[in-house]
């Protein structure tokens, strides 16, 4: 028995082997299979038997029954008052497909929003994680109130003005109710400039399922960016400027430059008007939300200026380091789970054309994320000899920033190199803004999201594979986006004007805005509330109270 | 300054948009893009920060 069963392990094994070196690519043609097959016919439907009802009865144990012909609504049923009735059709079950389809991207949609959702918790605990332990209260609760004010101002506002105008979205089912934009004319071409439909998500036929999903997933796009700034000015924002510097920025500023980009505005048509490859490509964000994110908080940085005692009276810098890096790290772990929703999830779709690059994107991802952590750490080691801890977690964040907007474009090598790129560069970046331009960035929110999501746009004009396809075409033209490595210098020229709009126009607008703030209600708080610690002051409350009290008992601050 | 810093910065952006007219080229297109780069570029790190940093509160 023994000799026969390993005889048979041979067997297998060269048959296995003997297929392995045989494989060649398309060996079965699958237009053949197509041409054969029969069209159905009601007698074939006719056919089609339903399981027994006493077997059903007994239970379904291993699954087998549930889940057949009799869950396929009938438009037409055959009962005792209606025997010449149609019954089951083509029609029906083409129905039962399409709307399998779009269920599937519903839910594909809306689990990847709620994990981008759980990427607040992440940011909050690594914002606070990276600041002192006297204002632990305040950074949480910005972190976490920025989720409501967000959210209220997007409802109210934001989301019109972005996906007001966005049209169809064929994997969430084609529906036209947001197709209201507002374009100007320029050099004989249309510029769309926001949406105008959706507001409140009642009005202009917004109450639809469709809507939501949409609006579930962007609005965790949009407060990802805006929890981005609460790390730039964390530890001298005063709370109530914080609280309208957050709504302004939900309503307004993100919203726009989200239109240009992915509500069908003029950034996204720079390939159909002006023959810039296929427009401004950003999949995921490192621009829209990222980039946005970092430079409204180097706006508010310059406004709100650095924090007591980070400048020398020469301008050399101190460092001033985070109360629990174990936090910041578990927060970077969570963060990076949470990527796995934002980038796959910005297929809006897990079944339709090109749908199923979600695994190219998902891997993408982890991938940048790996190769962003080793540049930083190996930059650290190299230069100050320690792998230092916290910018090994911005190398894992700068890595995974960079990917977001070309995750869908590019291949797993091309990931890597932009992702390591991202890890050197965020440790440049700390280092220029806090010695050079004497800004003071406590968590490295400018440099992460800022300085590598501008290097994410670039990345996709440089690094597009052309091996992408999203239905045939990217923002209305045919073909793949392709970089300049692989043949389009025009794609890096739409990426270079995304990120001439984000530090032209971005950084003007969120200055303006924050500075008429300063002038109103003043952003920074008073010196003596900074030097105390803003938990109190400001919050109420300690985070920590025993370790404060034991602290000051020991004459420490 | 700040005002200037502003300008500046937002001249850069519409130079960069205007060579999607002045421009018809691809790489005619990328220079002008490029130089309006570093027109916001030159209006926020050498106008708008220097005036910050010139009234910083460290230098009190």
């Amino acid at each position: 028995m023994k000799r026969a069963t390993r005889l048979l392990e041979l067997v297998l094994i060269a048959g296995w082997s003997y297929t392995a070196l045989a494989q060649t690519p398309a060996a079965v043609p699958p237009a053949t299979a197509a041409a054969t097959a029969a069209p159905i016919t009601s007698k074939d439907l006719n056919s089609i038997s339903a399981p027994d009802a006493k077997a059903r009865a007994n239970g379904d144990p291993d699954g087998s029954l549930t889940g057949n012909v009799t869950d396929i609504p009938v438009a037409d049923p055959i009962t005792d008052k209606t025997p010449n009735a149609k019954g089951l059709t083509i029609g029906d079950i083409a129905n039962q497909v399409g709307q399998n389809k779009i269920a599937v991207n519903f839910v594909w949609t809306l689990i990847t929003g709620f994990l981008v959702m759980f990427m607040q918790a992440g940011f909050a605990i690594v914002e606070t994680g990276l600041t002192r332990a006297k204002n632990a209260n305040h950074t949480m609760m910005m972190n976490f109130m920025v989720y409501g004010v967000g959210m209220l101002a997007y409802w109210l506002i934001g989301f019109a003005i972005q996906e007001g105008g966005v049209g169809a979205v064929a994997n969430l089912g084609n529906s036209p109710v947001l197709s209201r934009e507002f374009v100007v004319t320029l050099f004989g071409k249309p510029f769309g400039l926001w949406g105008q439909g959706g507001y409140f998500l009642t009005h202009g036929g917004a109450y639809d399922v469709f809507v939501m999903v949409l609006f579930l997933f962007q609005m965790v796009f949009m407060d990802t960016a805006l929890t981005i700034v609460t790390g730039a000015a964390a530890e001298r924002w005063k709370y109530a400027a914080f609280i309208v510097s957050s709504f302004v920025m939900g309503a307004f500023t993100y919203p726009l430059f989200a239109n240009w980009a992915w509500g069908g505005g003029w950034l996204a048509n720079l390939g159909a008007n002006f023959g810039l490859g296929h427009g401004y490509a950003d999949f995921a964000g490192s621009g829209v939300v990222h980039a946005v994110g970092g430079i409204t908080g180097l706006a508010l940085s310059m406004i709100v200026g650095p924090r007591i005692g980070k400048f020398l009276r020469d301008g050399k810098p101190v460092a001033m380091p985070g109360h629990d890096l174990m936090i910041v790290l578990t927060g970077c772990f969570i963060l990076a789970f949470g990527w796995f929703g934002f980038n796959p999830g910005s297929t809006l779709g897990a079944s339709g054309n090109g749908c199923l690059r979600i695994s190219s994107v998902a891997v993408n991802t982890m991938l940048a994320g790996m190769a962003g952590s080793f540049g930083a750490i190996f930059y650290m080691w190299l230069r100050y000899g320690k792998p230092d801890a916290s910018m090994t977690g911005n190398g894992l964040l700068a890595g995974l920033v960079a990917i977001t907007a070309p995750s869908g474009f590019v291949n797993t090598v091309g990931a890597c190199i932009l992702g390591l790129i991202a890890g050197v560069l965020v440790c440049f970046s700390v280092e220029f803004i806090e010695k050079v331009m004497k800004i003071d960035d406590p968590v490295g929110a400018i440099s992460v999201h800022g300085t590598c999501g501008i290097w994410g746009v670039i990345s996709v004009g440089l690094f597009a594979d052309g091996k992408s396809n999203y239905g045939g075409s990217w923002n209305g033209v045919n073909g793949s986006v392709t970089g300049l490595f692989y043949g389009d210098p025009g794609q890096l020229v739409a990426q270079l004007m995304g990120v001439a709009t984000l530090i032209g126009f971005v950084f003007s607008f969120s200055f303006v805005l924050n500075w008429i703030i300063d002038l109103v209600i003043g952003q920074r708080v008073c010196e003596r509330n900074e030097l105390e610690g803003l938990d109190l002051p400001e919050m109420g409350a300690l985070c920590y109270p025993e370790f404060e009290m034991k602290a000051s008992s020991m004459g420490a601050q | 300054m700040i005002i200037t810093g502003v300008a500046v910065t937002l001249l850069g952006f519409l130079i960069s948009v205007a060579s999607l007219s002045i421009a018809s080229s691809v790489g005619g297109r990328m220079v002008l893009v490029l130089v309006g780069l570093a027109v916001s570029l030159g209006g926020i790190i050498g106008v708008l920060n220097r005036a910050y940093v010139s009234k910083a509160i460290w230098r009190r």
